[in-house]
């Protein structure tokens, strides 16, 4: 698919960031792509009344959201089965982009990570992803969530894909920064084979 | 037909509200819609610097009241906050710089937060790094465009960390 064009129009769209800066930027981005409803919270305490008083269609959240982190909050908004907005879109934004943290945001829940800072662009691609490639979700005993079997392209570093690939040492906690296409690697659900 | 057993995955399908609206007919096209929000952008610079000129002399008070209170972790925490703002705004608002000096002096009060020591000195280079990279012949450049303020502060940060990790032995 080229180009998608989507349309936010009178959808609910809620940035959760501890930076009022970066609330403002990510607003104004939004305004130009045609949105008209875009709520802002600074941190985890308003994003859950929000989230219990109304309806929220995606929510843009920071992986770092004062005080436990927008990846813990993924987890409790996936858990909660109570909750209308269990399975709305959930976009994390994260200037930590370790392979580490992006696939810990996937296994919290996260459709999706977009690599701070932002652009345009960047917000616009990871959006219309998120409009045009449904992905089932999966209940089980410890995960709730969009599907988390991907078609991996290949990490940096060569680490193997197949099950008789070489085996390759990856590091603990620490490794380089992914750039943008190598986190969308990792989220890109399997449509074929 | 065999039972489901109560640890079996559940796999549904879900269409969203986001994803049925935002695929209506009618939207803003890409191109217009990515040149529309960075024009949104390029109307917010001027209003920028004056916010960046107000964070950075924000962190410099916080990192102040440090110099005074080596143990002050709210004013560590403030620091920090303030910092990781101007990591994430500054490219998306032009200033790559500010978010490499940033993003470098990050690091530097997480490696304090982890307990490397306090150092004035390294804190002074980046506040300088920051007055720097927000002139405007600076503000406009990449850090690979200043190798030796850049290759400098990273060495820095590199020293703050190794002394974080010595410090947690």
């Amino acid at each position: 698919m080229t180009n998608p064009t989507i349309n936010l129009r009178d959808l609910v769209i809620l940035i959760a960031d501890p930076s009022s800066y970066v609330r403002m930027i990510s607003h104004s981005m939004l305004r130009g792509f045609g949105a008209n409803k875009v709520l802002e919270v600074g941190q985890t305490t308003g994003l859950l009344q929000t989230l219990s008083s109304q309806k929220i269609d995606i929510l843009l959240c920071d992986a770092r959201l004062p005080p436990h982190g927008g990846l813990v909050l993924t987890r409790t908004i996936r858990r909660n089965a109570d909750n209308v907005n269990r399975t709305m879109p959930i976009l994390l934004m994260s200037s930590d982009t370790r392979e580490t943290t992006i696939k810990s945001a996937r296994d919290a829940g996260a459709n999706m990570v977009i690599a701070k800072p932002m652009s345009p662009k960047s917000l616009y691609d990871r959006l219309a992803w998120i409009a045009f490639n449904s992905r089932n979700f999966v209940d089980t005993p410890t995960y709730f969530g969009p599907d988390r079997r991907f078609k991996i392209e290949g990490y940096p570093g060569g680490v193997g894909r197949r099950k008789g690939d070489k085996v390759v040492e990856v590091g603990q906690e620490v490794g380089p920064a992914l750039a943008q296409d190598d986190i969308d690697s990792l989220f890109s659900a399997t449509r074929t084979g | 037909m065999a039972e489901q057993n109560n640890n079996d995955p559940n796999v549904f399908s879900v269409d969203t509200r986001f994803q049925q609206l935002a695929r209506r007919p009618g939207g803003v096209s890409r191109d217009r819609a990515i040149d529309s929000a960075q024009r949104q952008i390029d109307g917010m610079r001027t209003d920028f610097a004056n916010w960046l000129d107000r964070e950075v002399q924000e962190l410099a008070t916080s990192v102040e009241l440090l110099d005074l209170n080596r143990g002050d972790m709210a004013a560590l925490d403030r620091a920090h906050q303030a910092c990781c703002g101007l990591r994430d705004v500054g490219t998306t608002m032009g200033f790559e710089l500010v978010t490499f000096v940033a993003d470098n002096f990050c690091g530097i009060l997480e490696a304090m937060k982890a307990g490397a020591p306090y150092d004035r000195e390294k804190i002074d280079c980046h506040i300088d790094a920051f007055l720097l990279a927000r002139t405007e012949p600076y503000r406009n450049m990449r850090p690979d465009q200043v190798p030796e303020m850049s290759s400098g502060l990273r060495r820095v940060v590199e020293l703050a960390s190794a002394s974080a990790t010595r410090e947690a032995k």
